[in-house]
């Protein structure tokens, strides 16, 4: 029997069926944990709520937008700044956000009235921005407030605006999953077709799932640019609100992170027949295919093989460096949702890392069937973990790093792991090849940190080493290292600069021959 | 010249200063030592609170949900409180005190936890944890009531009342620390030493600062014990150095138990740590050492190689915690600068008629504004549109753009700021946060002075 | 070939699909069958000489045939046993890797939400 019990929750025995050790041989017909379910209370669990889902990971990313909570400050100043995700018009979404400040006077008499009011406020202050979107929270849903009436209202009256409504308070569902499935419903009912699109290109995406986290989308916009390819909108990273109305236009739907956003792919196919292509845009095998098959669809598969070479070539023998040296490192990879499946084998495969455990904290059964798929026997899966079980398998299974949450890096950090941000990362963004580059040299900054080994020192018991001043990271790293290899010519160590997006923002029209300038027609779906 | 005291204006929050009731009450109970607080409400309510903290401590809180999901908004979720007090006690045997703190949305349905913590004493407790001490602690935190701040005055006073016992007086001064940080507890607890005054000190927190070892598991929490809050009913006297973070509680042992109550000062800058210790002299008849005098000396000595020649005329903001708020002002006052815009920010009524604003009001000669109910929009509205010039911002770090984009230095004080790596390690308060405050400002001046090439040559033979 | 060979030979192709597609794992039964069904039997075809030129014309034909394209390559660059089966043998083995896949993600999965009606 796969099903994994934690000494910790012998006393709640429903935690069993969540976590499964991937046996010998074994399929998934076999093991898989429950997902998706109500969370236990009292567990210190990971999950967040769903306005989080909804608002605070899909919404806000959207960058010409005035993103308006109608409730009390508090879901608005939580949900301020707290992610790494760029725009680039300066980065307004990150900047500024509105809350409706609901009272307890409001909670009684209701607050439509003082909504509308903050709506006309909020256009007031921020005049060249035409869009919003209203987020129901916990209070006003409770209170029955009609925001989709008062939205109404203002755009009859102010005919150059356009708001979306998502009704999605924190306990819509038993976690942030529940959010992300509400925004998407809602937006491809409320929004999608509303907008006739300018296309620019014979071929035309959307591309969908992926949130800009330290710039990934403009990473990929620039390989989509490369190969002629007109991004039409983003859901919803750097993405436009009024480019993501126009969605229905586009030949295919790219898709990165279905956990969040496969439902709206899903509803694309059905209502207006575009096609879902899901892809990784980690590593540089998944990556490359994944270019190879966005190529084929468009018949420009030889424009994807011009940047797949080029790209191998410059970022190769830095990525080989690092896998030299991280060879057989256990990791623990514990992220949200769908890293989960992304870089479960990839990190094995093409940094040498070893995978001991896979988590999700608001996942469904169909991330770990894709996460257990991918990832190797003996890998321990959870779903919904608790503090207490992470720490115990910490213990147990002695990662020498761990990719997951600011937070709980904070508690590994104190058993003496080494942690990378999954969610926000630390020195990205990790798609694309130098991402992928960048990403394996934190990972082996984290582990062969001299302040790491410092800090397995007991100097009241231990033995001191007195006979080094310092010890650098190579010393660590390259010490059983054959000579060979630590002196590999051609391979090297990450030569990119401290921040890649100057580099991507300051391209022009001449670096990319394949854009087409002028507005085609748009070529019928057959 | 005036100094205006007005509210915002706008019925929306563009940028806001707070956070909602519950953090104030989660920040008060992860001070008490084996506690953990269980959220009732959703789980962001928890989750976000627990990233906040960690994103300015850079440690990891231990703190619960009830996880009110769907079915417990519509039909009432009580039972998820009972089922989570039951799983935590299951699962942390070292845990002994558990304050349930409800949200906005439990407020809105109408969960009676008052009734359920009855319940429970009486049932679960006894048949299925006989023998062992739990206190479950109501707190009620609604999210549309106040802000962070009344949330904390109200939890640290929920927490009190609850456990103060009346018994033989221990001769010690309750002292209510308000929201500080780690550094202003040693700071605090420092100066109460020099003064030979023994003190319960609400909260311990200085263990939030908590090591990286080379065995075992040291997540951080607070040690402040549960004897040590049953002792605070039988204190000679209680301070509470912010009147709007803890002034509750000391008001209520004064009530309750008779334990004369002191309000203020928030001891920041060299003339309120002046009347802080006068205020202890008066309360408990111990005299100020000489060795205070020395200290006090020191700190002089580095404001005045500052005042004259780089502080004066400095136009400053101030945004935050209303006591943080106002005592930074009165020190930079102090310190030449001028201070010209203080946010407040929330709605608290009795921020008109605090005798720190009359008294700023009556005696301030340059035009200066506070705003209540405020949020960012007020100081980047004015700075935008409305031509304020600024020298200095003083306040927490989800300011930060407004510096940086309007590149305006700004010294990170308050809660968070997480921005900056250690500040909670140091303190603001007491001679020693003078010294570090007024340090901190200089340098962000040079700084600045030296990016924008103003001056900068002049700190060559400073 | 056998039926131990082919088994093992399905074995190697189907752990390469668990291992290294996200194809087969849309998030309804409806939808697992036809992705299934359409990749394998494109899969095929190109295993069998079907020429890559050869690209459908209808935009959701074409996304299946992206992917068998893909895959019919892997195939072909890992496993060099494929160049020594007939046309039949190749088809038989499809088959088979299909009705494992089949099993796989969809009658034998134990993912509940496969049969939600709703999207």
């Amino acid at each position: 029997m796969p099903y994994h019990e934690f000494e910790v929750s012998k006393c709640i025995p429903e935690r069993k069926k969540h976590a499964v050790v991937k046996g010998p041989g074994e399929t998934l017909t076999e093991a898989l944990p429950a997902g998706y379910l109500n969370t236990i209370p009292g567990s210190v669990s990971e999950r967040g709520c769903a306005y989080c889902g909804a608002k605070h990971v899909i919404g806000q990313p959207m960058k010409d937008v005035i993103h308006l909570s109608h409730g009390p400050v508090g879901c608005t100043y939580d949900t301020w700044q707290t992610k790494r995700y760029l725009s680039d018009n300066d980065n307004f979404q990150l900047k500024y956000t509105f809350a409706s400040d609901m009272k307890e006077k409001h909670v009684v008499f209701g607050a439509e009235k003082m909504l509308k009011q903050n709506i006309l406020e909020a256009f007031k202050a921020f005049p060249d921005i035409k869009r919003m979107s209203i987020y129901q929270t916990c209070a006003s849903a409770l209170i029955g407030d009609d925001i989709n009436a008062v939205a109404q209202e203002v755009m009859e009256e102010m005919p150059e605006v356009d708001i979306f409504v998502c009704n999605s308070p924190g306990f819509r569902g038993p976690s942030q999953s529940g959010g992300h499935h509400t925004i998407c419903i809602a937006w491809m009912k409320d929004k999608v077709g509303t907008v006739e699109p300018e296309i620019t290109s014979d071929y035309v995406i959307n591309y969908v799932g992926e949130y800009n986290i330290q710039g990934d989308q403009e990473v990929m916009q620039d390989f989509f640019k490369r190969m002629g390819i007109q991004i039409l909108s983003t859901f919803t990273g750097n993405g436009s609100y009024d480019d993501l109305r126009g969605m229905h236009r586009a030949h295919l739907n790219v898709l990165e992170c279905a956990r969040s956003s496969e439902y709206l792919c899903n509803e694309l196919r059905v209502k207006y027949g575009i096609p879902r292509l899901d892809i990784d845009g980690f590593g540089f095998g998944p990556l490359s295919d994944s270019l190879r098959t966005v190529g084929l669809f468009f018949g420009i598969e030889e424009r994807a093989e011009e940047i797949i070479a080029e790209e191998t070539a410059r970022w190769k023998p830095e990525l080989d460096w690092y896998r030299e040296r991280l060879m057989g490192k256990k990791v623990c990879l514990w992220p949200g949702g769908s890293k989960l499946w992304h870089w479960a084998k990839v990190i094995q495969e093409e940094m040498g890392v070893k995978v001991v455990s896979v988590y999700t904290k608001f996942g469904h059964q169909g991330d770990m069937e894709k996460g257990i798929a991918r990832a190797d026997e003996d890998t321990l899966a959870i779903d919904d973990p608790n503090e207490l079980e992470t720490l115990e398998a910490m213990y147990k299974l002695k990662p020498d790093v761990i990719f997951t949450g600011k937070r709980p890096g904070e508690y590994a950090k104190k058993i003496r792991v080494p942690y990378l941000n999954a969610h926000g990362y630390h020195n990205g963004p990790y798609k694309g090849y130098e991402g992928w580059v960048r990403f394996a040299r934190d990972i082996y900054n984290a582990i062969y940190s001299p302040v790491h080994q410092l800090a397995l020192v007991d100097i009241s018991k231990d033995e001191i080493a007195t006979d080094k001043s310092f010890t650098t990271r190579r010393m660590l790293s390259d010490a059983r290292l054959p000579e060979g290899v630590r002196n590999a010519p051609g391979l090297r160590q990450y030569t990119g600069k401290f921040d890649v997006m100057p580099g991507l923002r300051n391209k022009t029209k001449a670096d990319y021959p394949y854009m087409q300038d002028k507005p085609t027609k748009l070529a019928d779906a057959a | 010249m005036a100094c205006e005291v007005k509210g915002r204006e706008r019925v929306g929050v563009i940028n806001p200063i707070f956070t909602c009731q519950p953090a104030g009450a989660q920040f008060m109970s992860i001070g008490i030592k084996d506690c953990i607080g269980i959220v009732h409400g959703g789980q962001g309510c928890v989750m976000f609170v627990r990233l906040i903290f960690s994103q300015h401590f850079k440690e990891s809180f231990e703190l619960a949900s009830s996880s009110v999901h769907e079915e417990g908004a519509v039909f009432g979720a009580v039972k998820r409180v009972e089922e989570g007090i039951d799983v935590m006690l299951m699962r942390y045997p070292h845990v002994k005190v558990i304050p349930i703190i409800t949200t906005c949305s439990t407020e809105v349905i109408g969960d009676d936890v008052d009734g359920l913590v009855n319940k429970l004493n009486e049932g679960l407790l006894k048949e299925k944890y006989p023998g062992r001490e739990v206190h479950l602690v109501p707190i009620h935190a609604p999210s549309f009531v106040g802000s962070m701040i009344s949330g904390y005055d109200s939890a640290v006073k929920d927490v009190v009342a609850y456990f103060a016992e009346k018994g033989e007086p221990t001769g010690k001064l309750n002292v209510f620390t308000g929201w500080v940080n780690p550094g202003d507890v040693t700071a605090l607890k420092h100066l109460l030493a020099e003064m030979e005054i023994e003190a319960n000190v609400l909260f311990e927190i200085e263990s939030f600062d908590s090591p990286l070892m080379p065995e075992g598991q040291h997540v951080s929490h607070g040690e402040t014990t549960v004897e040590d809050l049953k002792e605070t009913g039988r204190a000679a006297a209680s301070i509470a150095l912010n009147r709007y973070e803890g002034g509750k509680a000391a008001k209520f042992l004064e009530k309750t138990f008779n334990i004369p109550a002191t309000i203020g000062p928030t001891p920041i800058g060299i003339r309120n740590t002046d009347t802080f210790l006068q205020t202890l002299k008066t309360i408990t008849g111990k005299p100020i050492p000489a060795s205070l005098v020395k200290e006090r000396g020191i700190a002089i000595d580095a404001l005045t190689d500052l005042t004259h020649m780089f502080f004066a005329e400095k136009k400053v903001a101030i945004y935050g915690n209303p006591d943080l708020v106002i005592a930074l002002a009165q020190f930079c006052i102090d310190l030449e600068m001028k201070p010209m815009l203080l946010l407040l920010g929330d709605d608290n009524s009795s921020y008109a008629t605090d005798p720190r604003i009359l008294e700023l009001q009556a005696n301030v000669d340059w035009d200066m504004e506070i705003v209540t109910n405020a949020d960012f929009w007020e100081m980047e509205d004015r700075i935008k549109n409305k031509g304020l010039e600024l020298d200095l911002i003083l306040g927490h770090s989800k300011g930060r753009f407004t510096a940086i984009d309007n590149k305006i230095p700004m010294v990170r004080v308050g809660f968070p700021t997480y921005d900056r790596a250690g500040m909670f390690r140091h303190p603001v308060v007491g001679y020693a946060g003078a010294i570090w405050l007024a340090e901190q400002m200089a340098n962000a001046l040079f700084t600045d002075m030296e990016y924008k090439g103003e001056r900068e040559w002049s700190l060559n033979v400073w | 070939m056998d039926e131990n060979t082919k088994s093992d030979y399905a074995k190697q192709m189907l752990t390469y699909i668990m291992k290294h597609c996200l194809w087969q794992f849309h998030s309804r039964t409806w939808d697992r069958e036809r992705q299934n069904r359409e990749i394998l039997t494109k899969t095929t075809e190109l295993l069998c000489g079907l020429e890559e030129t050869a690209v459908p014309e209808d935009r959701l034909d074409r996304c299946y045939w992206v992917d068998a394209v893909l895959l019919a390559r892997n195939y072909r660059r890992l496993f060099p046993w494929l160049g020594e089966l007939d046309n039949l043998e190749i088809t038989e083995l499809m088959q088979l890797v299909r009705e494992r896949l089949d099993f796989q993600t969809i009658t034998g999965s134990l993912n509940v939400e496969l049969t939600d009606h709703q999207y």
